[in-house]
């Protein structure tokens, strides 16, 4: 056990001893009691089991996990969608807003420093978040490894580019998609943060259908899958960088 | 009352930290001059210390020829000693039948000693070795104490070498690691493998180059006319079943791959698939589909996944 580690520990059986707001962690994080003031605020929350948070159990590469979060079991309650990794240089992974044809569910891959709870919380319209949780076992060093895109040569030319394609399902339909983008957090020494920080889904008449707030604990080249009712909604992407720098996909 | 509870913890986990480590091996004949240290069909863990890999050798006229050196100095240093018991005969050849830990880190305790490998060997134990030390430093602790890359100092061509009155065949492939070797003993009739064949045990896919490589590669060793194989992880066969399990392994791990992306699942989805019943028998399957959809998801996306973005 490291020094950090067994203050995090001390901390959190401090934290313990006072009352909580909601729910008791069932993960019994040391960070849960911070992330939950800092994201969810004062408003009431549950640990509820509708909101389905998969990982595998291991990250075999801490710069590539992927991460699902499926609240379809919520409905057209869910307002936002807020994740983060715990014990994460950089914990906010994203904030996803679905609104009509979007369904509430997303998969991204991320990375992860060390091993570290990961959380889900759901907002619905009545104001409480519904929060589900995971723990992934990482060798870590995700988000302090060299970039992979940056290796290659003229990746530059390639920055931007979308592949992926709309898989049909049911009677609705799957959006993945990977982005050229190396995703840039910062903590690589002498590479400042260079990220997409945006990205909207358009139907075909330009209305935001969905808008989501990218960090980069989300992996470089992101991979996207999105969920939607109807076989052909949701036909434009709209991505933005912290350099301004605009992109976009049509399906 | 809980910093209590944690401390007990700490307290009640040192005399196993303090603990003497050592490895049992115990070589057992498998065929003339050929002798076998079986590994358990286990993941890496602390409890067993690595020690999960086949790591074979012939004692020839000219020396022992060792194939393969374990997952740590310590397990290293086993061997040899292990060896010393079985034989006087001195160490003649190391090889190292690909570059993964659990085949080489042991190179340390007959650095004295040729060690040879494939040229691509060499080269992926050079770039990849550090990163491999500190997984298993991690995975197994202190039975990893002082071990360090010991790169092979010999390459290995393809073709027949003959060493103490036992022809050799050296067959360079790729299934695997990229560069991967196979020995088919043509004096004594036993195939050593490696890790092309996984036998009763998942076979990992963090390097593989392609799992049609793979199979084309299990095709070329299927052909030898062997009496003995030795897989580089699980029990020797003298029929055929290995290479059965191998191929029906790998058909039904691409068709997963082929048609989670064709539906249009995400990672999760693909991981989370129902393993057959008749894979029932072999060890670590879920984990290593876990790992294997990581390592290989993004080759498949490439294929179905189109140009969609509009450039200026």
């Amino acid at each position: 056990m490291t020094i950090r580690s067994m203050g995090l520990a001390l901390g959190w059986l401090l934290l313990s001893n006072s009352a909580w707001a909601g729910d008791a962690d069932p993960l019994q994080s040391p960070m849960w009691s911070f992330h939950q003031t800092r994201f969810l605020g004062e408003a009431p929350y549950e640990f509820d089991d509708r909101v389905v948070l998969s990982a595998p159990p291991f990250a075999e590469d801490s710069r590539q996990v992927p991460v699902t979060i499926d609240a379809t079991a919520l409905g057209q309650e869910v307002v936002r969608i807020v994740a983060w990794a715990e014990l994460n240089p950089i914990p906010h992974i994203f904030t996803f807003f679905p609104t009509g044809p979007v369904a509430p569910r997303i998969a991204l891959n991320i990375r992860v420093e060390q091993a570290t709870p990961i959380r889900a919380a759901v907002l619905t319209r009545d104001g409480a978040w519904h929060v589900g949780s995971t723990r992934i076992d990482a060798a870590g060093g995700g988000c302090t490894a060299p970039s992979a895109v940056r290796a290659q040569e003229g990746w530059e030319e390639h920055l931007g580019e979308v592949f992926g394609a709309r898989f049909a399902q049911g009677d609705g339909s799957r959006l993945r998609l990977r982005i050229a983008h190396p995703m840039d957090n910062g903590l690589t020494a002498g590479v400042p943060e260079f990220f997409i920080e945006r990205a909207e889904l358009r139907g075909g008449d330009g209305a935001v259908l969905a808008s989501l707030e990218l960090h980069p604990s989300v992996s470089e080249n992101p991979t996207l899958t999105l969920q939607l009712d109807g076989r052909d909604a949701g036909q434009q992407l709209w991505l933005r960088d912290n350099n301004g720098n605009e992109f976009e996909a049509a399906f | 009352m809980r910093l209590c509870c944690m401390l007990v913890a700490i307290f009640l986990s040192l005399p196993l930290a303090a603990g003497e480590l050592a490895y049992d091996l115990q070589p057992r004949q498998i065929a003339t001059d050929t002798w076998l240290v079986e590994g358990s069909t286990e993941n890496f863990a602390a409890d067993n210390g690595g020690e999960i890999v086949n790591v074979a050798f012939i004692v020839t006229e000219a020396g022992v020829v060792l194939i393969d050196t374990g997952i740590s100095r310590r397990y290293g240093e086993a061997l040899r000693a292990a060896i010393g018991r079985i034989t006087a005969r001195p160490i003649a050849l190391v090889i190292n039948t690909h570059h993964h830990p659990d085949h080489v880190f042991g190179n340390q305790a007959f650095a004295d000693v040729p060690i040879a490998s494939l040229a691509g060997t060499r080269e992926l134990l050079a770039a990849q070795g550090a990163a491999f030390a500190d997984n298993m430093y991690r995975l197994l602790g202190d039975w990893m104490r002082g071990t360090e890359v010991l790169l092979p100092t010999q390459t290995l061509e393809p073709g027949v070498r003959e060493i103490g009155g036992h022809r050799l065949r050296l067959l360079a492939l790729r299934g695997h690691t990229g560069a991967d070797l196979a020995i088919f003993d043509e004096t004594t009739g036993v195939l050593f493998a490696s890790d092309l064949v996984f036998y009763q045990r998942a076979l990992t896919t963090p390097q593989t180059p392609g799992l049609d490589v793979w199979l084309a590669d299990l095709a070329e060793l299927e052909k030898l006319p062997y009496t003995l194989l030795v897989p580089g992880h699980g029990p020797v066969a003298t029929g055929r079943e290995p290479f059965a399990q191998m191929r029906d392994y790998l058909g039904w791990l691409d068709g997963l791959l082929r048609e989670a992306v064709a539906a249009g699942k995400d990672m999760n989805e693909a991981m989370n698939t129902p393993i057959p019943e008749r894979f029932a028998t072999i060890s670590l399957t879920r984990y290593e589909l876990v790992r294997s959809v990581s390592h290989l998801y993004p080759k498949y996306e490439a294929q179905v996944f189109r140009r969609v973005d509009r450039r200026e």
